[in-house]
Protein backbone atom coordinates (compact mmCIF):
# COMPACT_ATOMS: atom_id res chain seq x y z
CA UNK A 1 0.00 0.00 0.00
CA UNK A 2 1.69 3.74 -0.83
CA UNK A 3 1.41 5.80 1.86
CA UNK A 4 -1.46 8.20 0.34
CA UNK A 5 -3.09 5.07 0.01
CA UNK A 6 -7.24 6.48 1.45
CA UNK A 7 -9.04 4.76 4.13
CA UNK A 8 -12.16 3.85 2.72
CA UNK A 9 -13.00 -0.18 2.02
CA UNK A 10 -9.99 -1.76 4.43
CA UNK A 11 -9.99 -4.95 5.15
CA UNK A 12 -10.72 -5.81 8.76
CA UNK A 13 -7.28 -7.50 8.24
CA UNK A 14 -5.46 -4.08 7.23
CA UNK A 15 -7.78 -2.49 10.37
CA UNK A 16 -5.79 -3.79 12.66
CA UNK A 17 -2.41 -3.31 10.91
CA UNK A 18 -3.22 0.43 11.14
CA UNK A 19 -4.16 0.13 14.95
CA UNK A 20 -1.14 -1.48 15.35
CA UNK A 21 1.23 0.12 13.13
CA UNK A 22 2.72 2.47 16.41
CA UNK A 23 3.44 -0.66 18.33
CA UNK A 24 7.35 -0.32 19.11
CA UNK A 25 9.63 -3.47 18.27
CA UNK A 26 10.36 -3.65 21.69
CA UNK A 27 7.48 -4.07 22.74
CA UNK A 28 6.75 -6.78 20.29
CA UNK A 29 9.35 -8.72 21.03
CA UNK A 30 8.06 -8.84 24.95
CA UNK A 31 5.11 -9.96 23.44
CA UNK A 32 6.39 -12.60 21.61
CA UNK A 33 8.56 -13.69 24.83
CA UNK A 34 5.49 -13.63 26.90
CA UNK A 35 3.49 -16.38 24.06
CA UNK A 36 6.76 -18.48 24.66
CA UNK A 37 6.43 -18.85 28.21
CA UNK A 38 4.23 -21.85 28.80
CA UNK A 39 7.11 -23.86 26.75
CA UNK A 40 10.23 -22.57 29.12
CA UNK A 41 8.11 -23.63 32.01
CA UNK A 42 7.15 -27.11 30.19
CA UNK A 43 11.08 -27.43 29.42
CA UNK A 44 11.58 -26.76 33.12
CA UNK A 45 9.10 -29.06 34.16
CA UNK A 46 10.05 -32.16 31.78
CA UNK A 47 14.17 -31.50 33.41
CA UNK A 48 12.71 -31.33 36.82
CA UNK A 49 10.77 -34.26 36.62
CA UNK A 50 13.48 -36.21 35.39
CA UNK A 51 16.68 -35.12 36.70
CA UNK A 52 15.47 -33.94 40.76
CA UNK A 53 15.65 -37.14 42.31
CA UNK A 54 12.58 -38.38 43.75
CA UNK A 55 11.69 -38.76 47.49
CA UNK A 56 12.05 -42.17 49.34
CA UNK A 57 10.89 -45.04 47.47
CA UNK A 58 8.86 -42.75 44.91
CA UNK A 59 8.67 -44.37 41.80
CA UNK A 60 7.53 -42.89 38.51
CA UNK A 61 7.22 -43.95 34.80
CA UNK A 62 7.79 -42.17 30.78
CA UNK A 63 4.29 -41.96 30.37
CA UNK A 64 4.39 -38.59 32.35
CA UNK A 65 7.22 -37.31 30.30
CA UNK A 66 4.61 -38.27 27.14
CA UNK A 67 1.45 -36.18 28.47
CA UNK A 68 3.61 -33.42 29.35
CA UNK A 69 5.64 -33.77 25.72
CA UNK A 70 2.55 -33.56 24.05
CA UNK A 71 1.34 -30.59 25.41
CA UNK A 72 4.61 -28.77 24.52
CA UNK A 73 4.98 -30.11 21.13
CA UNK A 74 1.20 -29.01 20.47
CA UNK A 75 1.76 -25.44 22.41
CA UNK A 76 4.71 -24.85 20.01
CA UNK A 77 3.20 -25.89 16.80
CA UNK A 78 0.48 -23.78 17.83
CA UNK A 79 3.34 -21.01 18.85
CA UNK A 80 5.44 -21.17 15.93
CA UNK A 81 1.73 -21.15 13.41
CA UNK A 82 1.29 -17.81 15.42
CA UNK A 83 4.07 -16.20 13.34
CA UNK A 84 2.65 -16.56 9.98
CA UNK A 85 -1.32 -16.06 11.17
CA UNK A 86 -2.55 -13.00 12.88
CA UNK A 87 -5.43 -14.56 14.45
CA UNK A 88 -3.83 -17.72 15.42
CA UNK A 89 -0.95 -15.06 17.63
CA UNK A 90 -3.82 -13.34 19.39
CA UNK A 91 -5.25 -16.83 20.32
CA UNK A 92 -1.86 -17.59 21.85
CA UNK A 93 -1.16 -14.35 23.18
CA UNK A 94 -4.52 -14.37 24.88
CA UNK A 95 -3.78 -18.30 26.41
CA UNK A 96 -0.22 -17.83 26.96
CA UNK A 97 -0.73 -16.69 30.80
CA UNK A 98 -3.23 -19.60 31.07
CA UNK A 99 -1.06 -22.54 30.12
CA UNK A 100 2.23 -20.51 31.96
CA UNK A 101 0.06 -21.31 35.08
CA UNK A 102 -1.02 -24.30 34.33
CA UNK A 103 2.68 -25.55 33.36
CA UNK A 104 3.79 -24.43 36.39
CA UNK A 105 0.76 -25.55 38.97
CA UNK A 106 1.77 -29.35 37.69
CA UNK A 107 5.35 -28.47 38.43
CA UNK A 108 4.41 -27.38 42.12
CA UNK A 109 2.33 -30.87 42.27
CA UNK A 110 4.95 -33.16 41.05
CA UNK A 111 7.43 -30.88 43.70
CA UNK A 112 5.17 -31.21 46.41
CA UNK A 113 4.27 -35.17 45.77
CA UNK A 114 6.59 -37.40 43.97
CA UNK A 115 9.70 -35.00 44.50
CA UNK A 116 9.64 -34.10 47.55
CA UNK A 117 7.02 -35.94 49.65
CA UNK A 118 4.90 -32.80 51.28
CA UNK A 119 1.77 -34.05 50.37
CA UNK A 120 1.77 -38.07 51.48
CA UNK A 121 0.62 -41.03 49.60
CA UNK A 122 -2.37 -42.84 49.54
CA UNK A 123 -4.17 -39.65 49.16
CA UNK A 124 -2.31 -37.31 46.89
CA UNK A 125 -0.75 -39.62 44.27
CA UNK A 126 1.33 -38.02 41.62
CA UNK A 127 -0.01 -37.41 37.81
CA UNK A 128 1.88 -40.09 36.77
CA UNK A 129 0.49 -42.55 39.22
CA UNK A 130 -3.28 -40.87 37.74
CA UNK A 131 -2.31 -42.26 34.08
CA UNK A 132 -1.01 -45.45 34.73
CA UNK A 133 -3.62 -46.45 36.88
CA UNK A 134 -6.04 -44.75 34.25
CA UNK A 135 -4.01 -47.01 31.36
CA UNK A 136 -3.92 -50.35 33.85
CA UNK A 137 -7.86 -50.55 34.35
CA UNK A 138 -8.44 -49.06 31.17
CA UNK A 139 -11.01 -51.67 29.87
CA UNK A 140 -12.93 -51.36 33.70
CA UNK A 141 -13.13 -47.75 32.52
CA UNK A 142 -13.99 -47.47 29.39
CA UNK A 143 -17.23 -50.25 30.26
CA UNK A 144 -18.12 -47.83 33.21
CA UNK A 145 -18.10 -44.56 30.63
CA UNK A 146 -20.14 -46.91 28.65
CA UNK A 147 -22.55 -47.57 31.07
CA UNK A 148 -22.73 -43.86 32.61
CA UNK A 149 -23.17 -42.27 29.37
CA UNK A 150 -25.90 -44.83 29.18
CA UNK A 151 -27.75 -44.04 32.03
CA UNK A 152 -27.35 -40.42 31.54
CA UNK A 153 -28.74 -39.77 28.28
CA UNK A 154 -31.50 -42.75 28.72
CA UNK A 155 -32.41 -40.65 31.78
CA UNK A 156 -31.51 -36.94 30.17
CA UNK A 157 -33.66 -37.78 27.16
CA UNK A 158 -36.69 -39.42 28.48
CA UNK A 159 -37.03 -36.07 30.87
CA UNK A 160 -36.15 -33.72 28.01
CA UNK A 161 -39.46 -35.76 25.35
CA UNK A 162 -41.52 -35.67 28.79
CA UNK A 163 -40.48 -31.78 30.06
CA UNK A 164 -41.15 -30.65 25.99
CA UNK A 165 -44.70 -32.12 26.19
CA UNK A 166 -45.67 -30.67 29.36
CA UNK A 167 -44.02 -27.65 29.49
CA UNK A 168 -45.33 -26.87 25.46
CA UNK A 169 -48.37 -28.04 26.34
CA UNK A 170 -48.72 -25.94 29.59
CA UNK A 171 -47.83 -22.69 28.18
CA UNK A 172 -49.88 -23.23 25.06
CA UNK A 173 -53.23 -24.17 26.60
CA UNK A 174 -54.74 -22.94 30.02
CA UNK A 175 -55.99 -25.96 30.81
CA UNK A 176 -53.21 -28.18 30.69
CA UNK A 177 -51.50 -25.44 32.56
CA UNK A 178 -54.25 -25.99 35.30
CA UNK A 179 -53.05 -29.44 35.80
CA UNK A 180 -49.05 -29.06 35.29
CA UNK A 181 -48.34 -26.12 37.40
CA UNK A 182 -49.04 -28.01 40.58
CA UNK A 183 -47.10 -30.90 40.01
CA UNK A 184 -43.87 -28.37 38.85
CA UNK A 185 -44.73 -26.43 42.25
CA UNK A 186 -44.31 -29.95 44.09
CA UNK A 187 -41.74 -31.88 42.65
CA UNK A 188 -39.40 -28.35 42.11
CA UNK A 189 -38.93 -27.40 45.26
CA UNK A 190 -37.29 -31.80 46.40
CA UNK A 191 -34.38 -32.72 44.36
CA UNK A 192 -35.31 -35.78 42.57
CA UNK A 193 -31.98 -37.46 44.59
CA UNK A 194 -34.26 -37.48 47.48
CA UNK A 195 -36.92 -39.95 46.13
CA UNK A 196 -33.62 -42.39 45.40
CA UNK A 197 -34.00 -44.85 48.43
CA UNK A 198 -37.82 -44.95 47.10
CA UNK A 199 -36.88 -45.59 43.73
CA UNK A 200 -34.33 -48.07 44.50
CA UNK A 201 -37.06 -50.16 46.68
CA UNK A 202 -39.39 -50.07 43.96
CA UNK A 203 -38.30 -50.46 40.70
CA UNK A 204 -37.73 -53.13 38.28
CA UNK A 205 -34.04 -52.73 37.67
CA UNK A 206 -31.42 -50.51 39.42
CA UNK A 207 -30.88 -48.98 35.90
CA UNK A 208 -34.61 -48.25 35.18
CA UNK A 209 -34.68 -46.64 38.74
CA UNK A 210 -31.87 -44.41 38.50
CA UNK A 211 -33.11 -43.31 34.48
CA UNK A 212 -36.03 -42.28 36.04
CA UNK A 213 -34.80 -40.32 38.68
CA UNK A 214 -32.67 -38.30 36.57
CA UNK A 215 -35.56 -37.83 34.07
CA UNK A 216 -37.56 -36.40 36.92
CA UNK A 217 -34.72 -33.93 37.55
CA UNK A 218 -34.32 -33.02 33.81
CA UNK A 219 -38.45 -32.90 33.57
CA UNK A 220 -38.75 -29.73 36.27
CA UNK A 221 -36.28 -27.29 34.39
CA UNK A 222 -37.19 -28.11 30.85
CA UNK A 223 -40.92 -27.72 31.85
CA UNK A 224 -40.53 -24.83 33.70
CA UNK A 225 -38.54 -23.01 30.79
CA UNK A 226 -40.67 -24.43 27.80
CA UNK A 227 -43.54 -23.34 29.90
CA UNK A 228 -42.58 -19.54 30.18
CA UNK A 229 -40.93 -19.75 26.23
CA UNK A 230 -44.43 -20.30 25.52
CA UNK A 231 -46.44 -18.02 27.49
CA UNK A 232 -43.87 -15.03 26.80
CA UNK A 233 -44.59 -15.00 22.99
CA UNK A 234 -45.49 -11.84 21.92
CA UNK A 235 -49.26 -11.76 20.91
CA UNK A 236 -48.49 -10.25 17.17
CA UNK A 237 -46.38 -13.26 16.37
CA UNK A 238 -49.57 -15.44 17.04
CA UNK A 239 -51.87 -11.94 15.28
CA UNK A 240 -49.67 -12.27 12.18
CA UNK A 241 -49.70 -15.63 11.59
CA UNK A 242 -53.40 -16.34 11.78
CA UNK A 243 -53.97 -12.78 9.17
CA UNK A 244 -51.62 -15.03 7.15
CA UNK A 245 -54.39 -18.10 7.20
CA UNK A 246 -52.10 -20.15 9.38
CA UNK A 247 -54.31 -22.78 11.60
CA UNK A 248 -53.58 -23.90 15.31
CA UNK A 249 -51.48 -26.35 14.72
CA UNK A 250 -49.42 -24.41 12.37
CA UNK A 251 -49.12 -22.00 15.39
CA UNK A 252 -47.74 -24.15 17.45
CA UNK A 253 -45.15 -25.25 15.87
CA UNK A 254 -44.30 -22.60 13.01
CA UNK A 255 -44.60 -20.17 15.68
CA UNK A 256 -44.92 -20.88 19.34
CA UNK A 257 -42.23 -23.20 19.78
CA UNK A 258 -39.50 -21.65 17.58
CA UNK A 259 -40.45 -18.86 18.93
CA UNK A 260 -39.91 -20.43 22.76
CA UNK A 261 -36.62 -21.80 21.72
CA UNK A 262 -34.27 -19.77 23.41
CA UNK A 263 -36.07 -20.64 26.21
CA UNK A 264 -35.94 -24.28 25.76
CA UNK A 265 -32.05 -24.71 24.92
CA UNK A 266 -31.69 -22.67 28.67
CA UNK A 267 -33.84 -25.60 30.14
CA UNK A 268 -31.96 -28.41 28.53
CA UNK A 269 -28.84 -27.02 29.50
CA UNK A 270 -29.56 -26.81 32.95
CA UNK A 271 -31.39 -29.89 32.26
CA UNK A 272 -27.93 -31.50 31.71
CA UNK A 273 -26.45 -30.07 34.54
CA UNK A 274 -29.20 -31.78 36.91
CA UNK A 275 -28.61 -34.86 35.06
CA UNK A 276 -24.85 -34.87 35.28
CA UNK A 277 -25.03 -34.25 38.92
CA UNK A 278 -28.30 -36.86 39.62
CA UNK A 279 -25.93 -39.71 38.11
CA UNK A 280 -22.95 -39.28 40.04
CA UNK A 281 -25.52 -39.46 43.14
CA UNK A 282 -27.58 -42.10 41.52
CA UNK A 283 -24.47 -44.49 41.26
CA UNK A 284 -22.50 -43.83 44.34
CA UNK A 285 -25.81 -45.01 46.33
CA UNK A 286 -27.03 -47.76 44.26
CA UNK A 287 -26.60 -48.57 40.84
CA UNK A 288 -23.32 -50.89 40.33
CA UNK A 289 -22.16 -49.69 37.89
CA UNK A 290 -20.34 -46.53 35.95
CA UNK A 291 -18.12 -44.10 36.99
CA UNK A 292 -19.79 -42.91 40.26
CA UNK A 293 -19.79 -46.28 41.28
CA UNK A 294 -16.31 -46.76 40.06
CA UNK A 295 -15.04 -43.94 42.61
CA UNK A 296 -16.48 -45.42 45.59
CA UNK A 297 -15.48 -48.92 44.89
CA UNK A 298 -11.76 -47.74 44.41
CA UNK A 299 -12.13 -45.28 47.34
CA UNK A 300 -12.55 -48.05 49.50
CA UNK A 301 -10.02 -50.19 48.59
CA UNK A 302 -7.64 -47.57 48.97
CA UNK A 303 -6.98 -47.04 45.26
CA UNK A 304 -6.59 -43.40 45.05
CA UNK A 305 -4.84 -43.57 41.84
CA UNK A 306 -7.61 -44.78 40.69
CA UNK A 307 -9.98 -42.68 42.32
CA UNK A 308 -8.75 -39.67 40.97
CA UNK A 309 -8.24 -41.42 37.39
CA UNK A 310 -12.28 -42.07 37.23
CA UNK A 311 -12.89 -38.42 38.58
CA UNK A 312 -10.72 -36.44 35.90
CA UNK A 313 -12.04 -38.92 33.51
CA UNK A 314 -16.02 -37.90 35.02
CA UNK A 315 -15.13 -34.52 34.37
CA UNK A 316 -13.36 -34.56 31.08
CA UNK A 317 -17.20 -37.15 29.97
CA UNK A 318 -19.42 -34.05 31.39
CA UNK A 319 -17.02 -30.85 29.66
CA UNK A 320 -17.65 -32.81 25.99
CA UNK A 321 -21.12 -33.68 26.69
CA UNK A 322 -22.39 -30.23 27.72
CA UNK A 323 -19.96 -28.98 24.99
CA UNK A 324 -21.80 -30.80 22.47
CA UNK A 325 -24.98 -29.58 23.95
CA UNK A 326 -23.62 -26.43 22.79
CA UNK A 327 -22.49 -27.13 19.79
CA UNK A 328 -26.59 -27.71 19.10
CA UNK A 329 -27.31 -24.66 20.59
CA UNK A 330 -25.15 -22.64 18.61
CA UNK A 331 -26.67 -24.35 15.55
CA UNK A 332 -30.40 -24.08 16.12
CA UNK A 333 -30.56 -20.14 17.46
CA UNK A 334 -28.09 -19.09 14.79
CA UNK A 335 -30.61 -16.26 13.97
CA UNK A 336 -29.57 -14.34 17.42
CA UNK A 337 -26.40 -13.70 16.68
CA UNK A 338 -25.22 -10.49 14.36
CA UNK B 1 -59.47 -10.19 -7.59
CA UNK B 2 -60.97 -6.29 -8.07
CA UNK B 3 -64.34 -7.01 -7.91
CA UNK B 4 -63.78 -8.28 -4.66
CA UNK B 5 -62.53 -6.66 -1.16
CA UNK B 6 -65.81 -4.56 -0.20
CA UNK B 7 -65.81 -3.65 3.21
CA UNK B 8 -69.47 -2.62 5.28
CA UNK B 9 -69.04 -1.72 8.52
CA UNK B 10 -72.37 -1.40 9.86
CA UNK B 11 -73.32 0.84 13.05
CA UNK B 12 -70.78 -1.16 15.40
CA UNK B 13 -69.98 -0.38 18.97
CA UNK B 14 -67.02 -1.69 20.86
CA UNK B 15 -66.98 -1.74 24.53
CA UNK B 16 -63.92 -2.99 26.26
CA UNK B 17 -63.95 -3.74 30.06
CA UNK B 18 -61.34 -2.14 32.66
CA UNK B 19 -58.64 -3.90 33.63
CA UNK B 20 -58.33 -1.45 37.06
CA UNK B 21 -62.31 -0.60 37.62
CA UNK B 22 -65.31 -2.79 37.98
CA UNK B 23 -67.98 0.01 37.57
CA UNK B 24 -66.93 1.55 34.75
CA UNK B 25 -66.50 0.63 30.53
CA UNK B 26 -64.49 2.01 28.50
CA UNK B 27 -66.38 2.87 24.80
CA UNK B 28 -63.75 2.45 21.96
CA UNK B 29 -66.39 2.89 19.29
CA UNK B 30 -69.56 4.21 19.48
CA UNK B 31 -71.78 3.68 16.44
CA UNK B 32 -69.26 3.84 13.67
CA UNK B 33 -70.77 2.77 10.16
CA UNK B 34 -68.29 2.92 6.94
CA UNK B 35 -68.05 1.43 3.54
CA UNK B 36 -65.06 0.68 1.69
CA UNK B 37 -65.61 -0.33 -2.30
CA UNK B 38 -63.04 -2.75 -3.66
CA UNK B 39 -59.92 -1.57 -4.60
CA UNK B 40 -60.17 1.63 -2.30
CA UNK B 41 -57.39 3.09 -0.63
CA UNK B 42 -58.70 4.53 2.53
CA UNK B 43 -57.02 6.19 5.29
CA UNK B 44 -58.43 6.71 8.87
CA UNK B 45 -56.79 9.68 10.50
CA UNK B 46 -57.13 10.43 14.24
CA UNK B 47 -55.41 11.33 18.02
CA UNK B 48 -54.54 8.48 20.07
CA UNK B 49 -57.50 6.28 21.72
CA UNK B 50 -59.68 7.34 18.95
CA UNK B 51 -60.59 3.68 18.65
CA UNK B 52 -58.75 3.68 15.34
CA UNK B 53 -56.30 0.53 15.79
CA UNK B 54 -59.86 -1.22 17.35
CA UNK B 55 -61.67 -0.59 14.64
CA UNK B 56 -58.34 -2.42 12.11
CA UNK B 57 -58.71 -5.11 14.48
CA UNK B 58 -62.32 -5.87 14.14
CA UNK B 59 -61.70 -5.84 10.48
CA UNK B 60 -59.20 -7.86 10.88
CA UNK B 61 -61.41 -10.71 13.05
CA UNK B 62 -59.06 -10.14 15.85
CA UNK B 63 -61.52 -8.57 17.88
CA UNK B 64 -65.40 -8.95 17.62
CA UNK B 65 -67.72 -5.79 17.78
CA UNK B 66 -70.02 -5.66 21.02
CA UNK B 67 -73.04 -4.84 18.85
CA UNK B 68 -73.37 -4.44 15.42
CA UNK B 69 -71.23 -6.11 12.71
CA UNK B 70 -68.40 -6.10 9.90
CA UNK B 71 -69.26 -7.53 6.79
CA UNK B 72 -66.95 -8.36 3.66
CA UNK B 73 -68.24 -9.12 0.50
CA UNK B 74 -71.72 -9.39 1.90
CA UNK B 75 -70.30 -12.41 4.23
CA UNK B 76 -70.16 -11.58 8.21
CA UNK B 77 -66.80 -11.70 9.53
CA UNK B 78 -66.35 -13.75 12.70
CA UNK B 79 -62.64 -14.50 12.60
CA UNK B 80 -59.17 -14.05 10.61
CA UNK B 81 -58.36 -15.67 7.70
CA UNK B 82 -56.03 -14.75 4.63
CA UNK B 83 -58.30 -12.54 2.58
CA UNK B 84 -57.40 -9.89 5.29
CA UNK B 85 -53.82 -9.28 5.67
CA UNK B 86 -52.25 -6.90 8.33
CA UNK B 87 -49.40 -5.36 8.63
CA UNK B 88 -48.07 -3.79 12.59
CA UNK B 89 -46.42 -0.95 13.51
CA UNK B 90 -43.55 -3.09 14.68
CA UNK B 91 -42.60 -5.22 11.37
CA UNK B 92 -42.90 -8.38 13.88
CA UNK B 93 -41.09 -10.83 11.41
CA UNK B 94 -40.28 -14.21 13.00
CA UNK B 95 -36.94 -13.10 13.54
CA UNK B 96 -35.99 -17.30 13.40
CA UNK B 97 -36.52 -17.38 9.51
CA UNK B 98 -34.61 -16.27 6.79
CA UNK B 99 -36.21 -13.17 4.85
CA UNK B 100 -37.98 -15.46 2.33
CA UNK B 101 -39.33 -17.89 4.89
CA UNK B 102 -41.03 -15.17 6.12
CA UNK B 103 -42.16 -13.70 3.13
CA UNK B 104 -43.86 -17.06 2.12
CA UNK B 105 -44.50 -18.13 5.05
CA UNK B 106 -48.37 -17.22 4.21
CA UNK B 107 -48.20 -19.77 1.03
CA UNK B 108 -47.11 -22.42 3.39
CA UNK B 109 -49.74 -22.17 5.63
CA UNK B 110 -51.97 -22.36 2.97
CA UNK B 111 -50.16 -25.05 0.69
CA UNK B 112 -49.65 -22.87 -1.90
CA UNK B 113 -45.71 -22.68 -2.09
CA UNK B 114 -45.04 -24.10 -5.11
CA UNK B 115 -47.74 -21.77 -6.78
CA UNK B 116 -46.72 -18.54 -5.65
CA UNK B 117 -43.61 -18.85 -5.36
CA UNK B 118 -42.32 -16.45 -8.25
CA UNK B 119 -45.15 -13.88 -7.26
CA UNK B 120 -43.39 -14.05 -3.81
CA UNK B 121 -40.10 -13.67 -6.04
CA UNK B 122 -42.22 -10.72 -8.12
CA UNK B 123 -43.00 -9.13 -4.88
CA UNK B 124 -39.21 -9.12 -3.09
CA UNK B 125 -38.34 -7.82 -6.59
CA UNK B 126 -40.61 -5.23 -6.50
CA UNK B 127 -39.51 -3.62 -2.89
CA UNK B 128 -36.20 -4.09 -4.36
CA UNK B 129 -34.95 -6.42 -1.34
CA UNK B 130 -34.45 -9.49 -3.78
CA UNK B 131 -30.41 -9.79 -2.67
CA UNK B 132 -31.67 -10.23 0.92
CA UNK B 133 -33.55 -13.28 0.58
CA UNK B 134 -31.45 -15.79 2.74
CA UNK B 135 -30.44 -12.68 5.57
CA UNK B 136 -32.05 -13.15 8.57
CA UNK B 137 -34.40 -10.37 10.29
CA UNK B 138 -32.08 -8.92 12.86
CA UNK B 139 -29.64 -8.01 9.60
CA UNK B 140 -32.22 -6.09 8.13
CA UNK B 141 -33.08 -2.44 9.10
CA UNK B 142 -36.20 -1.07 10.14
CA UNK B 143 -37.13 -0.14 6.50
CA UNK B 144 -36.26 -2.99 5.29
CA UNK B 145 -37.83 -5.10 7.73
CA UNK B 146 -41.78 -3.07 6.94
CA UNK B 147 -41.18 -3.45 3.28
CA UNK B 148 -41.21 -7.33 4.32
CA UNK B 149 -43.79 -7.26 6.27
CA UNK B 150 -45.44 -5.57 3.65
CA UNK B 151 -44.91 -7.82 1.00
CA UNK B 152 -45.15 -11.17 3.72
CA UNK B 153 -49.01 -9.70 3.98
CA UNK B 154 -49.57 -9.37 0.32
CA UNK B 155 -48.23 -12.56 -1.04
CA UNK B 156 -50.97 -14.36 -0.24
CA UNK B 157 -53.12 -12.18 -2.19
CA UNK B 158 -55.58 -10.75 0.59
CA UNK B 159 -58.43 -8.22 -1.13
CA UNK B 160 -58.12 -6.27 1.94
CA UNK B 161 -54.78 -5.43 3.28
CA UNK B 162 -54.85 -3.31 6.53
CA UNK B 163 -52.43 -1.57 7.80
CA UNK B 164 -51.57 -0.31 11.42
CA UNK B 165 -49.83 2.68 11.22
CA UNK B 166 -46.86 0.68 9.48
CA UNK B 167 -44.56 3.56 9.24
CA UNK B 168 -44.85 4.97 12.54
CA UNK B 169 -41.51 3.74 13.88
CA UNK B 170 -39.73 4.74 10.98
CA UNK B 171 -37.59 8.55 10.33
CA UNK B 172 -39.05 10.77 7.38
CA UNK B 173 -36.56 9.54 4.59
CA UNK B 174 -37.63 5.89 5.20
CA UNK B 175 -41.51 6.88 5.82
CA UNK B 176 -41.26 8.75 2.18
CA UNK B 177 -39.49 6.44 0.90
CA UNK B 178 -41.93 3.63 2.10
CA UNK B 179 -44.82 5.41 1.17
CA UNK B 180 -44.32 5.31 -2.74
CA UNK B 181 -43.65 1.84 -2.29
CA UNK B 182 -47.15 1.17 -0.88
CA UNK B 183 -48.37 2.75 -3.69
CA UNK B 184 -46.75 0.78 -6.75
CA UNK B 185 -47.57 -2.62 -4.27
CA UNK B 186 -50.83 -1.11 -4.13
CA UNK B 187 -51.36 -0.52 -7.81
CA UNK B 188 -49.41 -3.83 -8.65
CA UNK B 189 -51.89 -5.71 -6.47
CA UNK B 190 -55.39 -3.23 -6.27
CA UNK B 191 -56.15 -4.81 -3.18
CA UNK B 192 -58.29 -2.72 -1.21
CA UNK B 193 -56.16 -0.89 1.20
CA UNK B 194 -56.77 0.63 4.72
CA UNK B 195 -54.41 2.27 6.30
CA UNK B 196 -54.71 3.71 9.95
CA UNK B 197 -52.45 6.64 10.98
CA UNK B 198 -52.00 9.71 12.52
CA UNK B 199 -50.10 11.66 10.35
CA UNK B 200 -52.39 13.50 8.41
CA UNK B 201 -49.45 14.19 5.30
CA UNK B 202 -49.33 10.97 4.97
CA UNK B 203 -52.93 9.90 4.40
CA UNK B 204 -53.30 12.81 1.61
CA UNK B 205 -50.55 11.63 0.01
CA UNK B 206 -51.55 8.03 -0.19
CA UNK B 207 -55.21 7.90 0.50
CA UNK B 208 -58.54 8.33 -1.94
CA UNK B 209 -60.49 8.88 0.82
CA UNK B 210 -59.45 10.03 4.16
CA UNK B 211 -61.64 9.41 7.23
CA UNK B 212 -61.40 11.64 9.97
CA UNK B 213 -62.16 10.39 13.97
CA UNK B 214 -62.31 12.04 17.13
CA UNK B 215 -61.88 9.88 20.61
CA UNK B 216 -63.26 9.19 23.44
CA UNK B 217 -66.05 7.48 22.17
CA UNK B 218 -64.89 6.67 18.86
CA UNK B 219 -66.60 8.22 16.06
CA UNK B 220 -66.22 9.02 12.62
CA UNK B 221 -66.74 12.51 12.23
CA UNK B 222 -65.67 13.61 8.92
CA UNK B 223 -64.90 12.06 5.26
CA UNK B 224 -63.06 13.83 2.37
CA UNK B 225 -62.12 12.28 -1.02
CA UNK B 226 -59.16 13.63 -2.19
CA UNK B 227 -58.90 14.33 -5.65
CA UNK B 228 -55.95 14.59 -6.81
CA UNK B 229 -53.87 12.17 -9.29
CA UNK B 230 -50.63 10.11 -8.01
CA UNK B 231 -47.90 10.64 -7.73
CA UNK B 232 -49.18 13.66 -5.82
CA UNK B 233 -47.23 16.75 -4.72
CA UNK B 234 -46.79 17.40 -0.92
CA UNK B 235 -45.97 21.39 -1.43
CA UNK B 236 -49.18 21.67 -4.23
CA UNK B 237 -51.61 23.96 -2.82
CA UNK B 238 -54.49 21.76 -2.92
CA UNK B 239 -52.57 19.40 -0.77
CA UNK B 240 -51.87 21.56 1.75
CA UNK B 241 -56.00 22.99 1.48
CA UNK B 242 -57.16 19.61 2.26
CA UNK B 243 -54.52 19.38 5.08
CA UNK B 244 -55.50 22.32 6.66
CA UNK B 245 -59.17 21.16 5.95
CA UNK B 246 -58.02 17.95 7.77
CA UNK B 247 -56.10 19.74 10.84
CA UNK B 248 -59.05 22.12 11.30
CA UNK B 249 -61.06 18.82 12.53
CA UNK B 250 -58.94 16.92 14.07
CA UNK B 251 -58.19 20.42 16.04
CA UNK B 252 -61.56 21.30 16.46
CA UNK B 253 -62.12 17.43 17.95
CA UNK B 254 -59.39 17.94 20.39
CA UNK B 255 -60.95 20.89 22.00
CA UNK B 256 -64.06 19.23 21.91
CA UNK B 257 -62.99 16.24 23.81
CA UNK B 258 -61.21 18.63 26.81
CA UNK B 259 -64.19 20.64 27.02
CA UNK B 260 -65.83 17.20 27.82
CA UNK B 261 -63.41 16.55 30.25
CA UNK B 262 -63.55 20.05 32.31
Amino acid sequence: MSKEANHINLSSKELNELERADESSALRLIRRLIAALPIFVAIIHLLEYNYYPNYRLNTCTNIYNYFIGFLLIAYTVFYFISFISREIYDVVYHKAAFYTVLFFLLLAYDMATLKTGRLALPYFPWVDSILNAMIDDRVKLLDCVRNSMLLLFNGYFKGVVTGLICGIGAGWSKKICYWIYPVTKVLGAVPSTTYMPIVVMVAASLFQGASFIIALGVWFPVTMTAMTGVQSVRKQYYEAARTLGTGKPGILFRVAIPAAMPNIFAGLTQGMSVACLTLVVAEMMGVESGLGWYVNWQKSWAAFSKMYGAIIIICIAFILTNGLLNLIKKRVLRWQRD
Amino acid sequence: MSEKGKIEIDNITKIFRREDEDIETLTALDEVSLNVEPGEFVSIVGASGCGKSTLLRIIAGLETPTIGEVRKDGDTITGTDETRGLVFQDHSLYPWISVWNNVTFGLKSLGKYKEKKEYAEKLLELVGLSQFKRSYPSQLSGGMSQRIALIRALVTEPDVLLLDEPLGALDAFTRMNIQDVLIDLWKETKSTMILITHDVDEAIYLSERVVVMTPRPGRIVDELKIEMSYPRERSHSQFVEYRNKILKKLDYAHEQSIGYYI
